[in-house]
């Protein structure tokens, strides 16, 4: 078990308030990215191709709270682009953790150490740094284009860990993973001293410089059965025990793309954290006038048909826990045992 | 081409456009937003100040013009790939894989 007990109740309060309250869909982690820009161009990411006014742009501080006071999800995860490099990065996190919102601020921890040591953050228990790490270092250096990176994010890890901070891990995986090498990686992050892992397969982004790599369904099944069959009691990871069964194929879900909305400079983005088909000028508008049907497995459209992404169905997951004593029955026992 | 049809090209182009209005002038940026639902359909740009959002109806849209480079036309996968390979051939001593397969 790696989220905090204060976390899991967080959650768990939150969902049982809007289910409670009727509401049929409501969002459980808002995806901020106050800004594209990155110090980084991976392969697989479709996330920063743009004109160069529009990397230059940036969320304000009031932006971003307006944001996360208006969806009102429990927890906030801040990717881009790389916050390190968003100029308020500081006085932001400091502002969320004030209003007990869970942070994971997801980076790739190449000028983590110097921030660190600038003072930039205090640890909390509200605040989670999220490392981008796709794997032991010649895989990651190569998932990121760049020698020497996982160097530089285990060094800021160390640091983190050194100061008190959460530290967590977040792991994308592409068509040509090697799960015995990432088995290995489990062990070196929890000789590390990192709280808990978080693993999705990739998504073919129809902007990422590299089309050749996604999972399909089929392909990612095997490969989550190879590495999470007999998990070590040791390896600990930082999202549902349910969406890990339906990565191995054991469980099935239709996506929830409200689940993990996005907001960055462009407004609130539709429908999802990953399909870019439009912006909303406010979060009741995304909710009230995106037309949801069109989207997830069962509307067969077909960029959604071979997603298996944690934005869409970590969201379905959570919310399976709690339909249901059967749901929450496996979710904790998947938890107090460590078997997926 | 059909208005409606460029218009969609335009949202999914990862560059700067000029959009030609049916009075003549012109506004040049990234075209990041079209709502073709709404009552009175617009699209939303930022032009190359990165000032906006500016929005300007369907219906005063004559023509776009792709007039900015595709920043998704990049190859820095394919880049990666090359420096793999020279570095390979300076080094064979460390036998890396030409071609090697993503997270591999």
């Amino acid at each position: 078990m790696s989220v905090p007990l204060s976390q899991m109740w967080a959650v768990a309060s939150y969902v049982l308030r809007q289910k409670l309250a009727g509401r049929e869909r409501y969002p459980l982690v808002l995806m901020l990215e106050p800004l594209f820009r990155c110090n980084l161009a991976c392969a697989g990411c479709g996330k920063i191709q743009y004109p160069a006014q529009i990397l230059r742009k940036h969320l304000t501080v009031e932006q971003c709270l307006a944001a996360v006071d208006e969806c009102g999800a429990p927890v906030v995860s801040i990717p881009g682009g790389e916050p390190l490099m968003y100029p308020h990065i500081g006085p932001l996190v400091k502002a969320l953790v004030a209003r007990r919102k869970y942070v994971y601020l997801c980076t790739n921890a190449i000028l983590l150490k110097e921030k660190l040591e600038a003072g930039l953050f205090e640890p909390s228990k509200y605040f989670s740094l999220s490392i981008h790490l796709d794997g032991l270092q010649e895989a990651h250096d190569e998932a990121v284009c760049r020698d020497g990176v996982y160097v530089d994010a285990v060094e800021g890890i160390k640091a983190a860990l050194s100061r008190g901070f959460r530290v967590t891990t977040n792991s994308t995986l592409f068509d040509g993973a090697n799960a015995l090498r990432m088995r290995e990686f489990f062990d070196t992050m929890m000789d590390l001293g990192v709280e808990g892992m978080m693993i999705s397969p990739g998504y073919s982004y129809s902007k990422a410089p590299d089309q050749e790599h996604f999972l399909r369904t089929q392909r990612a099944h095997d490969l989550f059965s190879t590495l999470l069959s007999n998990p070590k009691r040791r390896w600990k990871f930082n999202q549902s025990p349910l969406f890990l069964q339906f990565l191995m194929g054991k469980r099935d879900f239709e996506c929830t793309p409200w689940g993990n909305p996005t907001y960055n400079v462009f407004g609130w983005q539709r429908p999802c954290y990953l399909l870019q088909e439009g912006y909303a000028a406010t979060f009741r508008e995304l909710m009230e006038t995106t037309r949801w049907e069109n989207y997830g497995r069962r509307s067969g459209n077909e960029k959604c048909r071979d997603c298996m992404v944690h934005c869409g169905y970590e969201p379905s997951a959570v919310h399976h826990t709690f339909a249901s004593w059967r749901g929450f029955r496996d979710t904790v026992q998947a938890t107090v045992t460590g078997r997926y | 081409m059909l208005l409606d049809e460029v218009i969609d090209k335009a949202f999914d182009y990862r560059g700067n456009v000029t959009v030609v209005k049916t009075d003549g002038s012109e506004t040049v940026g990234y075209l990041f937003n079209r709502n073709r639902d709404a009552a009175a359909p617009f699209v939303q740009m930022f032009d190359l100040d990165g000032a906006g959002p500016i929005s300007i109806p369907y219906s005063d849209i004559r023509t776009i013009r792709f007039t900015g480079r595709d920043a998704a036309a990049g190859n820095s996968y394919a880049a990666w790939l090359r420096a793999k390979e020279a570095k390979a051939a300076q080094h064979p001593e460390k036998g890396s894989d030409p071609t090697p397969s993503r997270g591999a």
